[in-house]
């Protein structure tokens, strides 16, 4: 909590990559220390999705009460995608979906995905895209797809990540009010976050870390130290994130 | 003693040590303008955060030309107090004479090599060892930034200096002090050998977001081997000095990284 407020970081990954870990030992010492009470969790490395959904599941139950989980899936492996994905909301209780494009050189608004988003669709999940300048996940392919899927809430991660693609994630969240922005990125450059309230709205922003890959204070302190009023960082610091987590 | 517990995270945040922003750049690049175009309004961002001073460079030497960036940043800084001067360096043919003309009038007390990958130029001995050699002897720290560069588009990049160019040339120059600025997380390999091997050299801290590892870091190494810099305007200049707040440091070591390293290594 910080003064009073929720804190939730939208954009965590599980599994190992390079010196990035994942254990509670290593992260909730940096979520204490700036008040980060819950962190969702995805791992994305391994295609079916059984393994990353187990993988993520087990960390979870290291920390219940401060983790949560998004199932993974890709269309690389499409045979499995959506009995993996029912697995992993009904019985391992999954509360969103991740994605993640660049790994399949498949456009996030081509056909291969469409039963995931029809999947997020009928119970009103949240889905999480990683955005960017890979040619796969632009954010105006999230434009394309969000009007066709109006139940699920789609969260452009990283926000497009560099400045022209922030520009155009912010031109899809306000043409749709089933987008929201994600704001964890190396690219921090000065009134990102600035850019993303006055073009989106500060009820459209969700703040995420990256973490364990990056430490989730310096993410943090980009909103916390930005030009915009104590209401706005309430919101995208966690109210926003409780709201889209509400599936009623 | 300051700690970063979550009782003292505030939605507003200043802070709570001097501060001096060891890298700062200024000015337009050519194919990038600046957020801002005077000292006031660079001096107003600074106060937003509790920043007191900042050593500036102009953007115009990072990939263009250091020895006119070093003619017009007098100007633009135009004497204002709270910004220090930083020189910039480069292969150019007259850069080197440039600096060494203005060190005979007192005015050089730190200098910043360009950004000699992202024009395509190899950092070594054979290309800068005069440069570093000079630097060594009239006891000038020396500004290095291994971090990437982008294109207009921001659709390309091109990588920085590589750590095995770094250690391998300032291996011939153990007295020269240097500031390795902009390491990020891709180079969380790199930075311990470099800490090791080059026992003069200090990190600046604006792009390294390696999950807990500054804390580790200032454990192993101690809070002279770190200097706070935020690489305005490539960066905000608010989160990694937040960061630094909220790593439970003694506030000694706060207070080293967030000021007292730049002004020793300027006071040199």
């Amino acid at each position: 909590m910080i003064d009073g407020n929720p804190v939730i970081d939208f954009h965590g990954h599980p599994g190992r990559w390079g010196d990035s870990v994942n254990s509670p030992e290593r992260v909730l010492p940096a979520m204490d220390a700036v008040g980060i009470d819950k962190a969702v969790l995805f791992n994305i490395w391994h295609p079916e999705g059984t393994r990353a959904n187990d993988d993520t599941v087990a960390l979870i139950a290291q920390a219940p009460d401060r983790f949560m989980g998004f199932a993974y899936v890709s269309p690389l492996m499409p045979e499995g995608m959506v009995a993996e994905l029912e697995r992993a909301v009904d019985q391992l209780g999954l509360v969103g979906i991740k994605l993640y494009p660049p790994f399949t050189n498949i456009k996030l608004n081509e056909r291969p995905w469409f039963p995931i988003y029809e999947f997020a669709n009928a119970r009103r999940l949240p889905l999480l895209w990683h955005t960017g300048i890979e040619p796969e996940n632009w954010p105006c392919y999230v434009g394309d797809v969000a009007p066709h899927f109006p139940d699920a809430r789609f969260v452009c991660g990283h926000s497009g990540n560099c400045p022209p693609m922030r520009e155009m994630a912010i031109e899809v969240a306000r043409a749709n009010e089933n987008v929201f922005l994600e704001t964890c990125s190396t690219f921090r450059t000065p009134g990102a976050i600035e850019e993303l309230v006055n073009g989106a709205g500060a009820d459209r922003v969700l703040f995420g870390s990256d973490i364990p890959l990056m430490d989730p204070r310096p993410q943090l302190g980009k909103i916390l130290t930005a030009d915009i009023d104590d209401d706005a960082k309430r919101l995208i610091i966690g109210q926003n994130a409780l709201r889209l987590l509400d599936r009623g | 003693m300051l700690r970063g517990v979550s009782g003292s995270v505030s939605l507003r945040f200043s802070a709570q040590v001097p501060v001096l922003d060891a890298n700062v750049g200024v000015g337009h690049r050519h194919h990038r303008p600046s957020p801002f175009d005077s000292p006031a309004e660079l001096i107003e961002e600074m106060e937003r955060h509790g920043v007191a001073r900042a050593l500036v460079h102009h953007q115009m030497g990072e990939t263009l030309s250091a020895v006119t960036a070093n003619e017009l940043l007098p100007k633009w800084c135009d004497g204002n107090p709270a910004l220090l001067q930083q020189w910039m360096v480069s292969a150019e043919p007259d850069s080197l004479a440039q600096l060494q003309f203005a060190h005979a009038d007192g005015v050089v007390s730190s200098v910043r090599l360009h950004d000699c990958a992202a024009v395509g130029e190899r950092f070594t001995e054979w290309l800068y060892g005069d440069v570093l050699a000079w630097l060594q002897q009239e006891r000038i720290p020396l500004w290095l930034s291994i971090a990437e560069d982008w294109d207009r588009t921001w659709l390309s990049r091109v990588a920085g200096i590589p750590a095995d160019e770094v250690l391998t040339t300032l291996a011939g120059f153990p007295d020269l002090r240097v500031v390795i600025v902009g390491a990020h997380y891709s180079h969380w390999a790199a930075v311990r050998p470099l800490l090791n091997r080059l026992p003069s050299c200090v990190l600046e801290l604006s792009r390294y977001e390696v999950l807990g590892d500054v804390t580790r870091l200032v454990g192993t190494y101690g809070a002279a081997r770190f200097i706070y810099g935020s690489f305005y305007p490539r960066y905000a200049m608010g989160p990694i000095l937040f960061y630094l707040h909220h790593l439970g440091l003694a506030e000694a070591d706060l207070a080293q990284i967030c000021a007292t390293g730049a002004e020793e290594l300027l006071s040199r």
